[in-house]
C-alpha cells in the first residue's frame, strides 16, 4: 500500500514540476523565435500545460477507473488510450492556441509546437498511469504487471 | 472432533464417493444455529474384502485426490472455509503412534479374510461330521465355495462370521487407541446385501464391548456416539446370463431387508438396546433401473452413482449437527433411545433437480454445489486464457507453470473427471438426477432450471469475464494468501462465486 502511495506522490510531484517549469521544458523541446515569445508573453504555456496535464491524467483516470474492464486490460488497450491522449491533447491545444494567437500567422509553428507537445502528453500519460493504476480492479497490471 | 466413518461394502464406498463430492463443494456440518462446526475431521475407513471392486477403487482414488488438494490448500488446519474445507484423513494419518503398523490407505486391511474361500476360512474340512452337517445347514454350497476376495456376494451370514475377527486387526486396534472423548462414529452400509448388512452390527458390537479390548481409550469408545446410515433396497439387478446363477437375487432383497431390520431392532436400535444413538433409513423402492448382474466376479461391481447415495452422504453431516444432549443422557453418560431419521423429497418425481429437495437439503447443498460446478467450467474454459492478467498477476502469482503442478493436475483431471463421471451417472440412473445440464459449459445455462436474473438490458450475464472481474476486485483488496497460489485461486473463486450466484442467478434456495 505504501509503495502505491509513493508512486502516486512521485507522479504528482513530477506533474507539478512540469507545470512549474513548463516554459523551460516547452522551449527546450521546441523554440521558434516570435511564436515562442508570444506564447510566453500571453502566458499561453499555462493553458497548454494545464490542458496537457488534464487530458493525460483524465485519460489515465478514464482508462483505469471508468473503462476498468476485463475486456480492455491488455497492454495494447492501454497503448491505444495513450495514442488517443497523444492525439487529442495537441488537437485541443491547437484550437486553444489558435484562438489566442488569432490574427497572427503562426499556423505552421503552432502545428510544429503541438506535434512536439505529443511527447509531453505521452510522458504525462505514462506518469499518470503509473501513479493511479494500483487501485484499479481490472487494469492495475496494465501495461506491465506490478 | 473426529468422525470415524465406516463405509462398509459397495454401498458404503458409493455413499462415501458422494460425500467426497459434497465436501469438495464446501458442504460442511452445521450446528443448530446454522453455523459450521469447528474442528471437524472425517476419518473414512472402508471395509470391503472385495478389493477389486470398481466402486471402492474409484472412491479411494477420489479420497486420495481430495487429500492432495486439501493438503495443498489448508495443510493440517482442520478449520477452513471454501472448497475442500472439511478435513478428511486416513486412519494412519490420525494415529500418532507408530506402534501399530498400518497401510497408508483408507481401506481396512482384511487380508485375514479376503485371501480365503469361506470353506477354508472356517476350516470346514477339519470339522467333524456333525459340525460339517450343521455348517452345511447354515451355508449353501456356493457360499462355502465363495472366494471372499469378491466380497460376501449378498450373504450376510458369511459376513457375520468372516468379519467377526475385525476386532483383532491392527486397524481396529489403532482406531480404538486414537478414539478420544468427543469423537463420534458413523456407519454407512446397505441392509440388503452381504458385507454391509453383516458388518454394521458386528462392528457396533465390538465397539460397545470395547472393555474386552486392549485400548487406552476404551471407556470413551464404549460410550461413543454412534450413528448409522442403513440403506434399504434402492436398485435392482438384472437376471444372470447363467440362469443357474442365483447367488444374488432381487427377490431376496426385501426378505433380507425385513430380516435384517428385525435383527437390528433386536440388537442395535430397539427399545432397551440403544447400541446406536441415531439411525438413518434411506431407500427408494420402485423408482430404480436394474443394474447388470454382478456378484463381484463378473465386471467388478462398477455401479453408477445414485440419488440415494447423494442423499445418504448428508446423513453423517446431520449426525454431526446433533448435539451431545440429543444423543446421550449427559448426567449418566448412557445413550438415549435411538433416534431414527427418514428422508423424503419435496416433490416425488423421476426427474430430480435442486427444486425437488426439501429446504434443509437445498440450503445445505445448493450454493456449494453450484460453486463447484462453476469452478469446473471456469477451470476448463477460463483460467488458461487469464494467466498473465488481472488477479493472476497479484502475489502469489498464478503462472503458466501453475497449470502443470500436481495440485492443478489432480484437481482438473483426477478430481473433476471423477466429478463429471459422478454427475453423469446420477443423470442416467433412475431416478434421474439433473442438477446441472449435461455438457453445458455456458455458465448462464449450466444449472438445471435456474436462469440468470433479468437486468435493465435483458438477462444478466455470467461468464468467465464476470468471474475474472470479481476475482480481480477481491484479489486487489486481500493480501492473505502468503505464497499459496493454490489457496488464492480457490478462495478467490469461492468468494467471487458467492457474490455472483447471489447477484446474477434466480436461485431456488
Amino acid at each position: 500500500m505504501r509503495d502505491k502511495v509513493i508512486f502516486l506522490v512521485i507522479g504528482i510531484i513530477i506533474t507539478v514540476l512540469f507545470f512549474i517549469f513548463k516554459v523551460t521544458l516547452y522551449d527546450a523541446l521546441y523554440y521558434s523565435n516570435g511564436f515562442s515569445n508570444d506564447l510566453g508573453n500571453l502566458d499561453e504555456y499555462t493553458s497548454v500545460a494545464a490542458i496537457t496535464i488534464a487530458v493525460a491524467w483524465g485519460g489515465a483516470a478514464i482508462y483505469y477507473y471508468a473503462i476498468n474492464s476485463v475486456k480492455f486490460d491488455r497492454w495494447y488497450h492501454w497503448l491505444a488510450t495513450l495514442a488517443v491522449v497523444a492525439v487529442l491533447t495537441p488537437f485541443i491545444d491547437y484550437f486553444v492556441t489558435s484562438s489566442i494567437l488569432d490574427g497572427k500567422d503562426y499556423g505552421s509553428s503552432i502545428v510544429a509546437f503541438e506535434m512536439h507537445n505529443i511527447v509531453f502528453a505521452a510522458l504525462l500519460f505514462v506518469i499518470a498511469s503509473f501513479s493511479m493504476r494500483w487501485w484499479s480492479s481490472n487494469c492495475r497490471h496494465t501495461p506491465f504487471p506490478q | 472432533m473426529k468422525l470415524f466413518v465406516f463405509a462398509i461394502g459397495g454401498t458404503g464406498s458409493r455413499v462415501l464417493k458422494s460425500m467426497i463430492m459434497l465436501c469438495a463443494a464446501g458442504v460442511r456440518p452445521v450446528d443448530a444455529n446454522g453455523q459450521p462446526l469447528r474442528d471437524v475431521e472425517i476419518v473414512p475407513i472402508i471395509i470391503d474384502p472385495h478389493k477389486s471392486n470398481a466402486d471402492l477403487k474409484r472412491t479411494e482414488r477420489l479420497l486420495s485426490a481430495y487429500g492432495t488438494i486439501r493438503d495443498k490448500l489448508y495443510g493440517k488446519n482442520a478449520n477452513a472455509n471454501g472448497f475442500f474445507a472439511t478435513k478428511i484423513s486416513s486412519l494412519k494419518e490420525v494415529v500418532s503412534s507408530s506402534q501399530v503398523p498400518l497401510d497408508d490407505s483408507f481401506i481396512f486391511n482384511l487380508a485375514a479374510v479376503e485371501n480365503y474361500k469361506f470353506r477354508d476360512f472356517i476350516s470346514y474340512n477339519t470339522m467333524n461330521e456333525p459340525n460339517q452337517a450343521l455348517t452345511s445347514l447354515l451355508f449353501a454350497d456356493y457360499q462355502l465355495e465363495n472366494k471372499m476376495s469378491i466380497g460376501f456376494v449378498g450373504s450376510p451370514n458369511i459376513g457375520s462370521v468372516a468379519l467377526n475377527g475385525i476386532k483383532d486387526s491392527n486397524e481396529f486396534k489403532a482406531f480404538a487407541n486414537v478414539f478420544a472423548d468427543g469423537d463420534r462414529i458413523f456407519f454407512i452400509s446397505s441392509i440388503f446385501g452381504g458385507t454391509g448388512a453383516a458388518g454394521f452390527p458386528i462392528i457396533v458390537k465390538n465397539i460397545r464391548q470395547a472393555k474386552n479390548i486392549d485400548a487406552k481409550n476404551k471407556a470413551f469408545l464404549q460410550r461413543a456416539p454412534i450413528g448409522g446410515l442403513t440403506v434399504l433396497p434402492y436398485f435392482s439387478l438384472m437376471e444372470s446370463d447363467d440362469k443357474q446363477d442365483k447367488r444374488i437375487d432381487n427377490a431376496d432383497f426385501i426378505v433380507k431387508t425385513q430380516s435384517a431390520l428385525e435383527y437390528y431392532n433386536n440388537t442395535l436400535t430397539g427399545s432397551g438396546r440403544n447400541a446406536v444413538n441415531a439411525i438413518f433409513y434411506l431407500g427408494d423402492h420402485g423408482h430404480n433401473a436394474p443394474y447388470a448382474y454382478d456378484p463381484g466376479d463378473k465386471r467388478d461391481q462398477h455401479d453408477p452413482a445414485h440419488l440415494i447415495e447423494m442423499i445418504g452422504a448428508l446423513a453423517p453431516f446431520k449426525f454431526l449437527s446433533l448435539s451431545d444432549s440429543d444423543l446421550t443422557d449427559l448426567a449418566t453418560g448412557e445413550p438415549l433411545p435411538t433416534k431414527a431419521f427418514e428422508y423424503g423429497l419435496e416433490r416425488d418425481t423421476d426427474f430430480v433437480d435442486f427444486s425437488c429437495f426439501g429446504q434443509e437439503t437445498r440450503s445445505l447443498v445448493y450454493r456449494p454445489m453450484v460453486k463447484l460446478h462453476l469452478l469446473y467450467i471456469f477451470l476448463r474454459t477460463g483460467l488458461d486464457g487469464m494467466i498473465g492478467q488481472g488477479f493472476t498477476e497479484d502475489a502469489p502469482k498464478i503462472t503458466r507453470e501453475f497449470t502443470g503442478t500436481q495440485f492443478y493436475r489432480v484437481l482438473t483431471q483426477q478430481f473433476f473427471d471423477g466429478y463429471i463421471e459422478w454427475l453423469t451417472e446420477l443423470l442416467h440412473n433412475r431416478r434421474h438426477v439433473t442438477l446441472f445440464n449435461e455438457g453445458e459449459m455456458d455458465m448462464n445455462k449450466a444449472i438445471h432450471k435456474v436462469l440468470t436474473k433479468k437486468g435493465f438490458f435483458g438477462s444478466k450475464k455470467v461468464d468467465n469475464d464476470v468471474f475474472k472481474a470479481e476475482m480481480n476486485r477481491i484479489s486487489r483488496d486481500s493480501n492473505r494468501y502468503g505464497s499459496n497460489a493454490e489457496l488464492k485461486l480457490m478462495d478467490l473463486f469461492y468468494n467471487a462465486a458467492g457474490k455472483i450466484i447471489t447477484d446474477r442467478y434466480d436461485n431456488i434456495n
